[in-house]
This record gives C-alpha cells, sequence and structure tokens, in this order.
C-alpha cells in the first residue's frame, strides 16, 4: 500500500491532504474499499471546498481503511502500509514526511487519533456538527467527525478555522454563531484543571505511560491541576459506541449493491445473487464482520435490549462528561494503547479496531471535541477547542 | 353463520410539493424523461445529507389537522432498511418513533348512514423509485424520479366493514386533502395509493380473523372488487375448508379478478428501524403550528351551509358545489367578479356540469379559472354576447384555460350588435324572403313567428338580444 | 449468535460467508456479547435514549427545486444502464 491513493503535482505552502472518506471531484474516493474502486464523486466534501476557498491546495488523497473503522487504515483494499514491521497510517506518513501542512480526515473509529498520538503528531476532533459532514462518505454519522491532522497545533487551528462553520447542506450543523464562538479569535478559558479517569487507562503499555506521565507533568508545571476521578461509566463508552457504530454502518453501507455505480460482481443469475455476490466479492472480513453484529443490534428482538439501551448508555456517558466538566476544564485519556502496532498484533486479532477503541470511543460516541498531543488524548468540553489546542501546544512542547 | 368483514386502510398520498423530501429535485415525477429528476442523494450515491423540505411537514401537519389528529409537536425521522432495486440507498427515510399525527378521527357517510373512522397516525415518508418491466425481457429498468417525492401514509383501525364504506373513506380523504390543497389523490397518477387489511369473523365476534394485506389497486373500482373477492375467499375458508388463511401479502390482479400471494422471502420482514441521526427532530413550535392552523380551509360542510346561508343556493346546488374544491373555486371566483351568486351557481350547475358530464371529467378535474367565468357572465348579463355563443367560448375554456372571454368573443365575432339598423335590413330581408311565413303567422300561426326568428338569429350570428330581435320582427311584419 | 442465525443475518444483509469468515464473526459476536454485559449493571429505564449528541436546531430547507446533475453524469459509473435506466435482472413481483 502508499501512503497516497492520488498524489497531485502542486507547488504551494499550504498543501493538505484529505483522507479517501472526504469525496473529491476530480480524483476517485473509494473509501479504502474494493466496492469502490474508481468512484468519482460528482460532488466534493464542504470541508474541502472550506480549505480551498481559504487558500489550501489539494495535493492528493490518503489511503484508509475500507470505511476507516479499522485501527489505521490495515483494511484498504491497497493492503496495510507496513515499516518496519509496524502498522501505519497513510495521513500520517504523509503529514510526516512535509508533503502536506496537514490533513483533512474523518473520525470515525479513532484511527486519526492512534495516528497522531504514535506518530508525535497533534490532531484535533472539533465537537459534532461545528464542521460540515457534507460530502464524506457516511459511515457513523451520529458521531463520526471531520478532524485535522497535523505536525503543529497553529496548522490545526488555522486549517480548522477555515473549514468550520455552518452549512445548509447538513442539518446537523450548527449555526454560525455556535460555530464563530469555538474559532481561534475567540475567547477562551486556560486550562486550569484536568481529571484523569483511571479505568480509562486500562490496558495501556509502558510507552503510553510515561506519555501520560510526562503529560501530567508538563500540565502541572503550567499551573494546571490534574486530579484523578472516578467517572467509570466512561469506560462503557466502547461497549456501546461499537453497537452504535456497526448499527449505523449496517444500514450505510446497504446502499453498496452493484446498481447504481461501483463493483458488480461478474456472475449471477437474479437480482439476489446480483447483490450478494456484488458485496461479498467487494467488501473485506472486518467490514462484513461489523455490518452483521450492526444488522442483529437492530432486529426487532434486539432493538430495545442492544440498541436502544446503547442510545441510553450514551446519554448516561454525555451526563458523566457534564459533570466532570462542572469542575474540570478537560479530561485527559489515551488515545491508545501502545505506541505502535506489531504487524502481527492485527493477523493475531482481526477485530484488534474494536477493543483498541476503547480510548476514542468516549468522544465519539458523544461528540465531545478531542485533541491528541504528546501521545496523549484531551477530551473537552462542547466548543472549548481553542482550550484544548493551548493545552496541545504544552503538552507538543514538552515532547520536543 | 353471518359474517363481518373488518378493513383497516393504509393510504399513501403523494404531498403537493414542488421539490422532493429530502433533496431540492422536482418532486414533479409523472410523465417524466426516466432519471432526469436525480441527484447523487436520490440515486443512493453517499455524502449527500438530507435537509428536511418544509413544506412537507406543513403539509402533514395540515393533512393531520384535517383529519382531526394530535399533531406531534416534536416528531422525529427513522430509517427502514430493505433491499429492492427501487430503494436505491436501501433504506427508506420514514417515520416509525414519533409520526407527525396521531389519533383523529374521519366522518363518513354510507346507504347505512354515518360512521367514523379512526385514524391511527399519519407518517411522512420518502417515495420509492418505478420499476419497469416490459422493455426488455431479462431486465428490469429502474426510474429513480420517484425517489424521495414526498408521501404521507395515513393509517387507519380497523374500523371499515365493506366495499361501499371503503369508497366512502377514500372520497372523503380525497376530498379533505384537496380542500386543505396538499395533495392531488388521483389513484389513476398513482397520486393516491391504497393497501387494504382485511380479515373475516363471525358476525358479533370481538376477536379478528386471520389478515391478508392486498397491494396493487389501481382504482376505487379494484379495490372494491378486491374487497369482495377477499370476502368471498375468506369466508368460504371458513365455511368450506377450502384452504387455510394465513397471515400474508397478496398482489390484486385486476384483469383476472384474483389475488395472489406474493412471494415471500426467507429473509423478508426485519426492517430494523432506527432514528436517523442525520435528521434532527422537527420541532414544530407555536408560531409554526398556529401558521398551519390558521391556513385551514373551511370544511366541506362549513361551506355548504355558508352558500346556502351567504349566497342563498338551494341545498343541492350547495351540497353539489362543495363536493370538490374545484368547483368551490370556480363558484367563488366567478362570483367575486360577477356579484351573482345566482348567475354564478346557475352557470356552475347547468352548464360547468353538463361539459364535465359530457367529457367523462370528474368534478376534480375541473381547471376553468373562476374569474373567467366571471367575466363570461357578465358578458351575457350585460348583454354583449348571446348564451349559446356564450356556451361555445365555455366550451373553448374548457380546452384552453388560459382563453379570456371578452377577447375570444371579439376574435369569433360573438360579440353582440346594438347596431338596430343591422338587425332591421336582416329582419326585412328575412320577411321579403318567405311572404308564406308572414302570412301563416298573420293568420295566427306562432309557430310561423319562430322560423323566421331562428333565420334572423342564425343570420346575425346569436349576436342579438332575443327580445330585441322579436320586438323588431313583430314590429315590422305588423307594419 | 449460531450458523443458522447467522445464515439469515447474512441473507438479510446480502452476504454470503465462508466457513472461515462464520467462525470469526461468531467469536466477533461473542466478545461483543461480553462487553454488553457491563451495560446491564447501568440501570438506564429512566434515561432518555440519545440519538443526537448535540442540541441542534431543526434546519428545514425551503420548496424550492434545484436540478444540478444530470441523467449523463450521474450515469456514468453505472455497472448497467439502457435508454436513461439503471439495469437489473429482471425481478418478479
Amino acid at each position: 500500500m502508499n501512503a497516497y491513493t492520488v498524489k497531485n503535482t502542486v507547488s504551494s505552502d499550504k498543501v493538505i491532504v484529505a483522507d479517501d472518506m472526504l469525496l473529491t471531484k476530480e480524483l476517485p474516493t473509494a473509501a479504502g474499499s474494493k466496492m469502490l474502486d474508481g468512484y468519482v464523486s460528482l460532488f466534493e466534501a464542504e470541508a474541502l471546498t472550506r480549505a480551498t476557498a481559504a487558500g489550501y491546495t489539494l495535493g492528493g488523497k490518503a489511503d484508509v481503511g475500507e470505511f476507516s473503522i479499522d485501527l489505521l487504515g490495515e483494511t484498504s483494499k491497497n493492503g496495510a502500509l507496513i515499516v518496519d514491521g509496524v502498522l501505519k497510517n497513510a495521513a500520517a506518513e504523509i503529514v510526516k514526511s512535509g508533503d502536506a501542512v496537514a490533513a483533512l480526515t474523518l473520525d470515525v473509529n479513532g484511527s486519526v487519533r492512534r495516528a497522531a498520538a504514535q506518530n508525535g503528531l497533534v490532531s484535533i476532533k472539533p465537537t459534532y456538527g461545528t464542521v460540515s459532514r457534507f460530502g464524506t462518505i457516511p459511515v457513523v454519522c451520529s458521531g463520526e467527525t471531520v478532524s485535522i491532522l497535523a505536525k503543529g497545533v497553529d496548522a490545526c487551528r488555522d486549517l480548522l478555522d477555515a473549514v468550520a462553520g455552518h452549512d445548509d447542506k447538513d442539518g446537523t450543523s450548527h449555526s454560525d454563531a455556535v460555530c464563530d464562538a469555538m474559532k481561534k479569535d475567540a475567547t477562551h478559558a486556560k486550562l486550569r484543571r484536568v481529571a484523569v479517569i483511571a479505568s480509562m487507562e486500562k490496558g495501556v503499555d509502558g510507552d503510553v505511560k510515561e506519555k501520560l506521565a510526562l503529560a501530567t507533568a508538563a500540565l502541572k508545571e503550567n499551573g494546571a491541576e490534574v486530579v484523578t476521578v472516578d467517572g467509570n461509566t466512561v469506560s462503557l463508552a466502547r461497549a456501546a459506541w461499537n453497537v452504535l457504530m456497526c448499527a449505523e454502518l449496517c444500514n450505510n453501507v446497504s446502499r453498496y449493491d452493484g446498481v447504481k455505480y461501483g463493483y458488480r460482481a461478474e456472475n449471477f443469475s437474479g437480482i439476489d445473487e446480483l447483490y450478494t455476490n456484488s458485496r461479498t466479492e467487494a467488501f473485506g472480513d472486518l467490514l462484513k464482520t461489523a455490518i452483521l453484529f450492526g444488522s442483529e443490534t437492530l432486529s426487532t428482538e434486539n432493538y430495545m435490549k442492544v440498541y436502544d439501551k446503547c442510545q441510553r448508555i450514551r446519554r448516561v456517558i454525555a451526563e458523566e462528561f457534564a459533570k466532570l466538566f462542572a469542575e474540570f476544564d478537560a479530561v485527559m485519556m489515551p488515545a491508545c494503547s501502545a505506541l505502535a502496532y506489531k504487524e502481527e498484533a492485527v493477523s493475531e486479532n482481526r477485530h484488534l479496531a474494536f477493543e483498541e477503541n476503547f480510548y476514542t470511543a468516549p468522544a465519539s460516541i458523544t461528540g465531545l471535541p478531542a485533541v491528541v498531543a504528546g501521545g496523549v488524548q484531551l477530551v473537552g468540553k462542547a466548543f472549548s477547542e481553542q482550550t484544548l489546542l493551548d493545552a496541545a501546544r504544552i503538552l507538543t512542547k514538552e515532547e520536543r | 353463520m353471518r359474517y363481518e368483514t373488518v378493513i383497516g386502510l393504509e393510504v399513501h398520498v403523494e404531498l403537493a410539493t414542488n421539490s422532493k423530501i429530502f433533496c431540492s429535485c422536482s418532486a414533479h415525477s409523472f410523465g417524466a424523461d426516466p432519471n432526469s429528476h436525480v441527484c447523487p442523494a436520490c440515486c443512493g450515491m453517499p455524502g449527500m445529507l438530507p435537509v428536511v423540505n418544509k413544506r412537507v411537514v406543513d403539509f402533514g401537519m395540515k393533512a393531520g389537522m384535517m383529519l382531526g389528529c394530535h399533531i406531534n409537536r416534536t416528531t422525529t425521522f427513522d430509517k427502514k432498511s430493505y433491499y429492492y432495486p427501487d430503494l436505491p440507498a436501501a433504506y427508506q427515510t420514514t417515520q416509525w418513533f414519533a409520526p407527525v399525527a396521531v389519533n383523529g378521527v374521519v366522518e363518513i357517510e354510507t346507504s347505512k348512514g354515518k360512521k367514523s373512522v379512526r385514524i391511527k397516525q399519519i407518517h411522512m415518508e420518502e417515495d420509492a423509485g418505478k420499476l419497469v418491466h416490459d422493455i426488455r425481457e431479462d431486465t428490469t429498468h429502474v426510474d429513480f424520479n420517484r425517489t424521495s417525492v414526498p408521501l404521507i401514509e395515513i393509517v387507519s383501525q380497523p374500523d371499515l366493514s365493506s366495499a361501499e364504506e371503503v369508497e366512502a373513506y377514500l372520497e372523503r380523504l380525497k376530498t379533505l386533502l384537496r380542500y386543505a390543497r396538499v395533495a392531488e389523490c388521483e389513484m389513476a397518477h398513482g397520486t393516491m395509493r391504497c393497501d387494504v387489511n382485511l380479515s373475516v369473523r363471525p358476525e358479533g365476534s370481538d376477536k379478528l380473523g386471520v389478515r391478508a394485506e392486498m397491494k396493487n389497486m389501481n382504482s376505487i373500482e379494484a379495490i372494491k372488487r378486491a374487497i369482495e373477492y377477499e370476502t368471498a375467499r375468506h369466508i368460504d375458508a371458513l365455511e368450506n375448508g377450502t384452504e387455510v388463511l394465513r397471515q400474508e401479502t397478496r398482489r390484486w390482479d385486476d384483469i383476472k379478478g384474483k389475488s395472489y400471494a406474493m412471494r415471500t422471502k426467507e429473509t423478508a420482514g426485519d426492517y430494523r428501524y432506527f432514528p436517523d441521526p442525520n435528521v434532527m427532530p422537527v420541532v414544530i413550535d407555536d408560531e409554526w403550528f398556529d401558521s398551519i392552523q390558521r391556513s385551514l380551509p373551511e370544511f366541506p360542510e362549513v361551506k355548504r351551509d355558508r352558500y346556502i346561508s351567504e349566497y342563498g343556493l338551494s341545498e343541492y346546488d350547495a351540497e353539489q358545489l362543495t363536493k370538490s374544491i374545484a368547483l368551490c373555486d370556480c363558484f367563488e371566483g366567478a362570483f367575486e367578479v360577477c356579484k351573482s351568486a345566482k348567475d354564478a351557481a346557475n352557470w356552475m350547475m347547468s352548464e360547468i356540469m353538463s361539459i364535465l358530464n359530457a367529457r367523462k371529467m370528474t368534478y376534480d378535474m375541473l381547471q376553468i379559472n373562476g374569474k373567467s367565468l366571471g367575466e363570461l357572465i357578465l358578458l351575457v348579463s350585460g348583454g354583449k354576447v348571446g348564451r349559446a355563443n356564450a356556451k361555445k367560448i365555455l366550451f373553448a375554456m374548457f380546452d384552453d384555460v388560459s382563453i379570456d372571454p371578452a377577447a375570444y368573443a371579439e376574435a369569433n365575432g360573438y360579440v353582440m350588435s346594438n347596431d338596430t339598423g343591422k338587425v332591421e335590413a336582416v329582419v326585412k330581408a328575412a320577411i321579403e324572403a318567405d311572404p308564406k311565413a308572414v302570412a301563416d303567422y298573420k293568420s295566427g300561426k306562432e309557430k310561423a313567428l319562430m322560423a323566421l326568428f331562428g333565420k334572423c338569429m342564425k343570420e346575425l350570428k346569436g349576436n342579438c338580444d332575443p327580445q330585441t330581435l322579436k320586438t323588431i320582427l313583430v314590429e315590422m311584419i305588423n307594419k | 449468535m449460531d450458523r443458522e442465525t447467522l445464515r439469515r443475518l447474512e441473507m438479510l444483509n446480502q452476504l454470503s460467508l465462508t466457513e472461515a469468515q462464520k467462525d470469526s464473526v461468531i467469536a466477533f459476536f461473542a466478545d461483543r456479547e461480553k462487553d454488553l454485559e457491563a451495560l446491564d449493571a447501568i440501570d438506564t429505564s429512566s434515561t432518555e435514549r440519545m440519538v443526537h449528541v448535540m442540541p441542534i436546531m431543526t434546519v428545514v430547507r425551503e420548496d424550492k427545486v434545484v436540478q444540478a446533475f444530470s441523467r449523463e453524469d450521474l450515469q456514468k459509473g453505472a455497472p448497467e444502464t439502457d435508454e436513461g435506466y439503471w439495469c437489473v435482472p429482471k425481478v418478479m413481483e
């Protein structure tokens, strides 16, 4: 696999890369799936349109795992990106190489945040509804967010400023007034009190522990208080998120059936075989697993017991965060269990992404903003992006 | 044993909006080129997000209010998943958990008297596309023009018990929704479609029988035939054990006059409804609610009573005119211009009705602009156009609703002559040409005068006030 | 999750798994079920479900027609079209 699916030759000091979950008009968008191999959209992602209007140039598309639900992109139709036996993320590699000042990505299941943490990059997943999802490949519409990955805080802040704002074409988009209040000119509080949820550090290795310790020290050095708290329901996010994600994914990818566009099986007899053969041949294992699980959570038998229960758990978690935010400005937690995933880790546990998202699910399921810097994650109050980015500066400085 | 039929209806009505429910494509798909009113959203392509057409909610509320429903002030949209080629995204966005309107009631009247039919709910949803099966033998052709055209589904309680009641109920729905101007409700155009849930039980039993859901009836007549067939089939099964009744979906074949169980796939059944995260709950605030309530039309019965009390119409005329909002519009428009309710009603009840009858048009199909009719009436009452010529103009107006009666009368030589000199010349020529008729008249044969009158009127192309002509004729004969 | 239920689930979702994939999917279901057990301890009977994470006002649009895409463009990537229609094998009703 290459980091790029398509690379443009451009000369500009404001080159960005978009991950392959953002639709582009001139370049194909495959979402890492054989199903959409060569698919060219008739319209582009609103976030890209806004970035272009702000003077950014699209330097190419970064590959993603199939519908971006995996760890770092290893389920792409083009295969995993592996360097020295370690899994890599395409957008992160491009940003690290200096080809692009930042990447615009769709944070579906946390791969962007994991990539940021593992590569010493900064990522901001803004508050749900502040950046239009128009023109993104839909997977988990209730939680996925257009996010930014860059080497430094300023690049994140600038690109976020360019892409955030109300969009009439997205019915879940906040008003301009609300979006403006989180942009860089907005007044914002300094990070004073940070909560750490002990149960959220379950399973992390020594490297991650070290990052957390460094981050804690850096924050304290800058006058913030870091307090370990309860807040255990936050750690339930993964279980509920996996249900909600798979349910929505199942519904969203049902449109790919070999009829209107995309992959169609060569051999079939009758409409059902056309559907089944096309989907069976074009979809990868992890996606199929997620589709089947998601479908089952929505069945008449399971709906209340499983899907609806998880929607309620989502509120329990949101309320837990609200309680924490009454006292704290942010919650610090890991973004991943390790700073590198060995190639074998995925072959041994093909469903690892549904366990590693333990760390990214709390912000995904609540739509809260999350910044990753210095190898750790800070989850903030809605619209507290600037506070989070200020804190990210502290964390990255310490890293250097 | 005596049996009774228990019927509930699911009626789909296409809303008369300009654009589709979640995208901005034209909602007028009838007769359009295939796939000419489509966009990436209604073709099932990824990336576009649904944004609700406000008028769909307006119309959904309006329909609910017309049918006596409670309006849910927070109404939400849900996704229903299944694979079928007419459903491009493999899900339909509909309302499952909080439909726009619930718990209504519709009053109907049949030969057996009045009856209330309870409405369970009205929900808003998107239509599916159309499949064409007869272009190529081995292929089904798919047209997405109708995809995402807004619908409401009106679900009744099982309160109906005969084909006659079903017909009355459907007619009532049509009348009310057309009064509110939210839908055309024309079964022939597919803007009103009806699924019938039917079961049969021994009379007086409080237990429902096995239910069949019937689809594919394209006219009220077909619905009535299907109900009669299905009732007989159920009774035969109960009475004679001809078959074991199963809860199933059946397709009505109107040509064969039979219903058939539809092929049920092993996979069918679980639609996996869940709330659509892309559509925020639609919150209907007081201002919105009130504005819709204020925009509700007079109910047909209120209008009828007003026609009697305010315009002095006969009960019969008022009853007929208020059967269709198209007739009311025409009548009221005509009255506004001609200021004579009596004239306007006469023209509606005689001329308009007879042309509708002659052309086998329903009341709803009347498109004549009431103001134009009013102008035509004024031309007649003002002595500018003779009644016979006015009827010709009215015929022309049926073919072309844009016709201006005065200009048309002018252009076609239908304007009455005020020139008595010309009339006298015509009369003089007629008298001279037929001395026998003159003699006959003078000897007391009234008929002879009428023959002369007819000849003169013909010569004058009808453009003379009959009384004037008659006076001049008698005067000149007696001179 | 057993193989028979899984077979029905595959059909419902127009997928056909190999035997090895089935084992893997069944294991996935088992893992997720274990995850969900932890949720049972939380009483959510009086908690309202949270479909939307942010309190965003309803956005509705005016009823205006915009026809921005042509059939030709929309069908460019279509596997099979004919006379302006998308095509599928004959569907029997």
